[in-house]
């Protein structure tokens, strides 16, 4: 299996904090990789730094074969890479259509039809969208700005699209209906990287998971294998008995 | 009765040219989160650039489209070289400085280049001045206000139904979400200021013709657009442009029945107490909390 992406010793700081300590990591073609930790282990600042928010300060990230550190965002989306960021950051003060164009930006001049098409089929994934298509963005639940922030990702045609932290305040009912459309997207060909607190949505629907903590890789595996893992089920599957 | 009328075209004339400056200031504060403090420069390139191109001998609508192009490319600038290095962390304030600075710097060169005084810049608008119900004014105070709001109403199509202006609206609302769907938002940032640039120098070739083209002129009307942007409330476009005019008409009350002396002193007085009044600005909304 070929790599999309690879990480290799990242390293994140603000000042004198270093929030990611040497992180390897890699996520197949084709492959749906989940990220679990608890609060403040490192996976924001780790995607902050791999879809160019932030310069790392050490390390590299390869995106699709090609050198990509310190790349700047708008520079990862021409390659390929979408990002539905924490807290999604929708463009509250526009339409939901306008949304959308914006998530086409990189490629609205030079096919407009295909971006129109894309946008059909977007709404045709999430017809909530498609009943709210003139409403201005922060008006819609959490969970509609949650299916928009995923659609507009979804816009500029990645080949890979990393998400974080979906399930942040979302009631269980979205969530059910939210997870399954990205284990379609992965179907149809698309790589995806998810980092989620909520372990035991990530680790059923994910291939394989990496675990972090204090800036640093624990350890990784098949998905299905760390769902019966001790240290996984005590320490974010909520396991109260100890042994 | 003639009198009141007089004084409200004349004060609607001014307060455009105010609130075409407070829009300029708009435009780059919503995209950079920081201003141009040349800005009062780059209207008065409008105004001197023209004249010295139409001495040079080109006609006066392509002297005015050159010295347009000239400053929003000089506002282009301004943005790359002093304004994005010295505004990398937030809360920085050394673009304030470095504009401020680059601002006196262009005034001089001008006046050591094009001279002290003010030259002329006629046209067929300040001939004959019209009577309206007794009042006397020139057609070109009144194109004023009417470019202000063909000006006004074009920025706001810009920015609802181009991918262009959404993008810069995007820019505004939140920079990293902007990068993260493929916007360069330094790119971006940099095109705003040059939109305010060419604002700011038509504004300053329209009012050339009234009060004549110099190196000073946009020193006090730099400083008064960017207060009327200030206690308008800087993020709103239709309240910087209601709050430019009414600080025009004040002003022309306060020469008309106090004294020209007493214009500035009464007029800065009020905008301080308004900003007592309204911190966010008469039509400013609270910054929405971004976590």
């Amino acid at each position: 299996m070929s790599t999309i992406l690879s990480v290799s010793g990242l390293r994140v700081s603000y000042g004198r904090i270093e929030a990611v300590r040497g992180v390897d990591l890699s996520v197949g073609t084709g492959e749906f990789v989940g990220i679990i930790g608890s609060n403040g282990a490192g996976k924001t600042s780790m995607l902050r730094a791999v879809t160019g928010v932030v310069r790392p300060a050490a390390g590299s990230v390869t995106f699709d074969g090609a050198d990509a550190t310190g790349l700047k965002s708008h520079q990862m989306v021409a390659r390929g890479l979408a990002m539905v960021p924490e807290g999604r950051m929708v463009f509250a003060d526009q339409s939901v259509r306008d949304n959308l164009v914006l998530g086409a930006y990189s490629r609205i001049a030079s096919d407009p039809r295909g971006v129109e098409e894309d946008i059909e089929k977007t709404l045709g994934m999430f017809p909530r969208l498609r009943e709210r298509i003139g409403q201005q963005a922060g008006t819609l639940s959490g969970g509609e700005q949650q299916m928009l922030a995923i659609a507009r990702g979804l816009l500029s045609r990645p080949r890979l699209l990393i998400i974080d932290e979906l399930s942040l305040g979302l009631a269980p009912k979205i969530l059910d209906m939210l997870f399954p459309v990205l284990t379609e997207l992965n179907r149809q060909g698309l790589s995806i990287l998810l980092v989620e607190q909520m372990a035991s949505y990530a680790l059923a629907v994910t291939h394989r998971t990496y675990v972090m903590e204090n800036g640093r890789v624990l350890f990784d595996g098949p998905s299905a294998e760390l769902a019966g893992d001790d240290r996984v089920l005590d320490a974010y599957l909520g396991r109260r008995t100890r042994h | 009765m003639e009198a009141l009328l007089q004084y409200l075209l004349t004060g609607l004339s001014a307060g455009a040219i105010y609130s075409m400056i407070a829009l300029g200031f708009y435009v780059m504060w919503s995209a950079a989160k920081a201003v141009n403090f040349t800005f009062g420069d780059v209207f008065m390139l409008g105004g001197v650039l023209t004249v010295v191109l139409r001495e040079m001998g080109l006609p006066l609508p392509m002297a005015a489209a050159a010295a347009i192009l000239i400053a929003a490319l000089s506002g282009a600038v301004i943005e790359r070289v002093f304004v994005r290095p010295f505004n990398r962390e937030a809360n920085a304030i050394g673009w304030m400085l470095t504009t401020i600075a680059v601002g006196t710097m262009m005034e001089s060169f001008t006046t050591a280049t094009y001279g002290p005084l003010g030259r002329a810049m006629p046209t067929p608008l300040v001939e004959q001045p019209v009577r309206i119900g007794g009042a006397g004014i020139y057609l070109q105070e009144l194109l004023l206000p009417v470019v202000l709001v063909a000006m006004t109403l074009a920025l706001e199509a810009f920015y609802r139904r181009t991918v262009l202006g959404r993008a810069m609206r995007a820019v505004a609302y939140n920079r990293v979400a902007a990068g993260l769907v493929g916007i360069d938002a330094d790119r971006i940032t940099m095109l705003a200021f040059a939109l305010a640039g060419g604002i700011g120098a038509l504004a300053g070739f329209l009012v050339a013709p009234i009060v004549q083209a110099s190196s000073s002129m946009g020193v006090v009307v730099g400083l008064k657009g960017f207060l009327v942007a200030i206690i308008a409330g800087i993020a709103n476009a239709p309240g910087v442009v209601i709050t430019g005019l009414m600080y025009g008409v004040l002003e022309k009350f306060v020469e008309a029945y106090l004294s020209t002396a007493a214009r500035d002193a009464i007029g800065f007085t009020v905008m301080i107490l308004v900003l007592l009044l309204y911190p966010q600005g008469i039509f400013g909304r609270r910054e929405v909390q971004k976590v």
